[in-house]
């Protein structure tokens, strides 16, 4: 179980933002902190990591106190059981695949691991390369594999697929999946991308202008309840037209836009930049081949 | 025609350079990743030599280093160490005169490394001495060449530093600059001329080799 | 969308379809979906539910007296009828609460749909989504 509770005065770029949250996470989840650029979500990781300090607060990881600004509990991130994939991976570019992890064990610690990760993250044939030759999804495969040979509790991703093509990005999420379970981590996300939040998450906390908007598992959040439509999309509000009696949104979804009629009360409900889920029964869509 | 004056140059450069790595790794260390407000203070003192004729420093220093003076008094009683007009005098005049041409490039190096490699070194379990020279260091090796080269030739090429509180003692204080001088002074232009052309040919040379590293010649030696 | 609240009153499931009845005011509405109470733990008996449809998926009919085979059927007093060129928009009144049909200006001058008019308001048992 991990307690959180964070404050802090952050500049952000429209100005000052006060981060306010409290947060209770149990083991073993894969938690998905959600929200636009800006909202507080990387200073939160930050936080946990013993990277940033808050001005008031509090972190419990399984019993062990973290944190604690009241009796000035302070534990360096060396001592902190964590695993920190970064943004930007922050790989070292004077060691190799390999040397990489290496360098990542305790003093004492059993080399087995790092062979077993470099096979679950199949780095084999990339051992002696240097990071800067490698592409955006192995170099994501080796910052992951890294901050798992500490064994760590609680694994950290900020915005781990950002920078990764589509088509990537689904075997990496299998990769996370796969380590989540395997090694039974607490694992907390950092993301911007409904659909990545939306496959890997089982709880998803909604952070707005630095403070929890809502929070659930990600069909709570974001249909704001239990739909049974199958056919379902989420995208943004490209422009509402008035049409007669009804009236017509686009709504950008992926790459393409759709259109969908709506009446007049729900398009008063509605604005240009809106994100929104359009869903459908699964009876209407219809399916053919185009390849 | 003698070589004194010339190893006792590059004897004086060597010093003073493995000196100055040794205190400007730290201090470069610090000023990179500091958030002090007394930062641009210390930042402005160290570049001082920058700015300063050698005069000045060296005339402080003279001051400073006169066992008629209580400092000079003190290290002369407490240490037995005579810094003006000795060697051990000249290596510290050099460490202060030379300390921005190693500080700066190790600095700039450390502050445009991305600040997650050290952050992810700390979150690895590492502490920061090990980030330091094993994370860190080994990424800025271009900066770190540039900084041993520059404070290398910059001592090189001391003159009035070195002649306000080294004097002109053969073997002791006379260096390659001072000699050509004091050549010139006797009229004595083939002396002169001869660690002149040395030193020409000793600076260039360093210098080309910095210009080739900075160029990424020597990348595949380093990288 | 058009959103009327009601009970679910039965649950007949098949593979992975199940057939859902909710009971709203005094009539029973019929959804299919894609999901059954193993799945969904909002599929049980007694529990509230919103049964959502869209306006343009709402058929009318008047003096309906043949065989027809959609499923839902709500007897409805037509409140306003506002006409487009060719869509016009009836807002209807069911057991106090308020639904809206889409349908063309053709039919509703085919119909002779007039304010006050009682007319069945009808949608495909496929058409209907339940939420919690």
């Amino acid at each position: 179980m991990i307690q959180l509770s964070l404050y802090k005065k952050l500049q952000a770029n429209h100005g000052e933002m006060i981060l306010d949250i409290d947060i209770q996470i149990q083991s073993g989840r894969l938690v998905a902190i959600y929200g636009e650029s800006g909202a507080g979500k990387t200073s939160i990781l930050r936080m946990l990591a013993g990277l940033f300090h808050p001005e008031k607060g509090k972190i419990i990881v399984n019993n062990q106190t973290w944190l604690d600004c009241s009796e000035a509990i302070n534990l360096k991130p060396q001592k902190r059981k964590i695993g920190y994939v970064f943004q930007d991976l922050a790989l070292f570019p004077n060691m190799s695949v390999r040397e990489n992890l290496l360098f990542a064990l305790d003093k004492g610690q059993k080399s087995d691991i790092v062979d077993e990760l470099i096979s679950i993250m199949e780095l084999h044939k990339l051992e002696t390369r240097s990071p800067d030759t490698l592409s955006g999804g192995q170099r994501q495969r080796v910052a992951l594999a890294r901050a798992l040979v500490k064994q760590p509790d609680l694994l950290l991703l900020d915005e781990p697929l950002s920078a990764i093509d589509h088509q990537m990005r689904s075997k990496l999420q299998d990769y996370i999946l796969e380590v989540h379970k395997k090694f039974q981590l607490t694992t907390i996300l950092v993301s911007h991308d409904i659909t990545e939040v939306f496959k890997l998450s089982d709880h998803i906390i909604v952070l707005e202008n630095g403070r929890i908007q809502k929070q659930g598992s990600p069909s709570e959040v974001f249909s704001g309840k239990n739909m049974s439509g199958k056919f379902q999309f989420t995208g943004d509000i490209l422009s509402i037209e008035k049409e007669e009696v009804v009236h017509i949104v686009s709504v950008l979804i992926g790459n393409n836009i759709v259109k969908v009629i709506v009446t007049e009360e729900e398009a008063n409900d509605l604005s240009v930049g809106n994100k929104v889920i359009v869903a459908s029964k699964a009876f209407n869509p219809i399916i053919r081949r185009i390849g | 025609m003698e070589w004194g004056p010339i190893i006792l140059t590059f004897k004086l450069a060597t010093v003073t350079t493995l000196v100055l790595l040794m205190i400007s790794i730290p201090l470069g260390y610090w000023l990179a990743y500091t958030r002090t407000r007394i930062k641009p203070v210390i930042e402005a003192l160290i570049s001082m030599p920058l700015v300063l004729p050698p005069t000045v420093l060296g005339f402080y220093l003279l001051i400073a280093f006169s066992p008629s003076n209580f400092f000079g008094r003190f290290l002369n009683d407490v240490f037995g160490l005579q810094l003006v007009f000795s060697f051990e005098g000249l290596v510290l005049a050099s460490i202060i005169y030379s300390l921005p041409f190693m500080v700066h490039p190790i600095q700039s190096g450390l502050s445009n490394l991305p600040p997650n490699l050290l952050e992810a070194s700390f979150t690895l379990g590492k502490s920061k001495t090990v980030t330091l020279f094993k994370v860190l260091l080994p990424n800025i090796k271009p900066s770190l060449l540039t900084g041993i080269v520059l404070a290398f030739a910059h001592t090189i090429g001391e003159f009035g530093i070195v002649l306000m509180i080294g004097g002109n003692i053969p073997d002791k204080t006379r260096v390659a600059s001072i000699a050509i001088y004091d050549e010139v002074e006797a009229l004595n232009y083939g002396a002169a001329n001869f660690y002149s052309i040395v030193l020409f040919g000793i600076a260039f040379a360093i210098l080309l080799t910095v210009f080739l590293i900075n160029k990424g010649v020597f990348k595949r030696f380093w990288g | 969308m058009n959103i009327l609240k009601g009970e679910i009153t039965e649950i007949e499931s098949q593979g992975n379809l199940s057939l859902v009845k909710i009971q709203v005011g005094q009539t029973v509405l019929k959804s299919i979906v894609i999901e059954t109470p193993a799945t969904s733990n909002y599929l049980t008996r007694g529990n509230p539910v919103n049964v959502l449809f869209k306006e343009t998926e709402v058929v009318i009919g008047k003096d309906i007296n043949g065989h027809i085979s959609l499923q839902n059927q709500l007897l409805c007093t037509i409140n306003a009828i506002e006409k487009g060129k060719l869509l016009s928009k009836l807002t209807l009144e069911y057991n106090s609460e308020k639904i809206i049909s889409i349908i063309t200006t053709g039919a509703v001058d085919q119909l002779s749909l007039q304010k006050g008019d009682t007319v069945m308001a009808m949608v495909k048992t496929n058409e209907i989504m339940l939420s919690t």
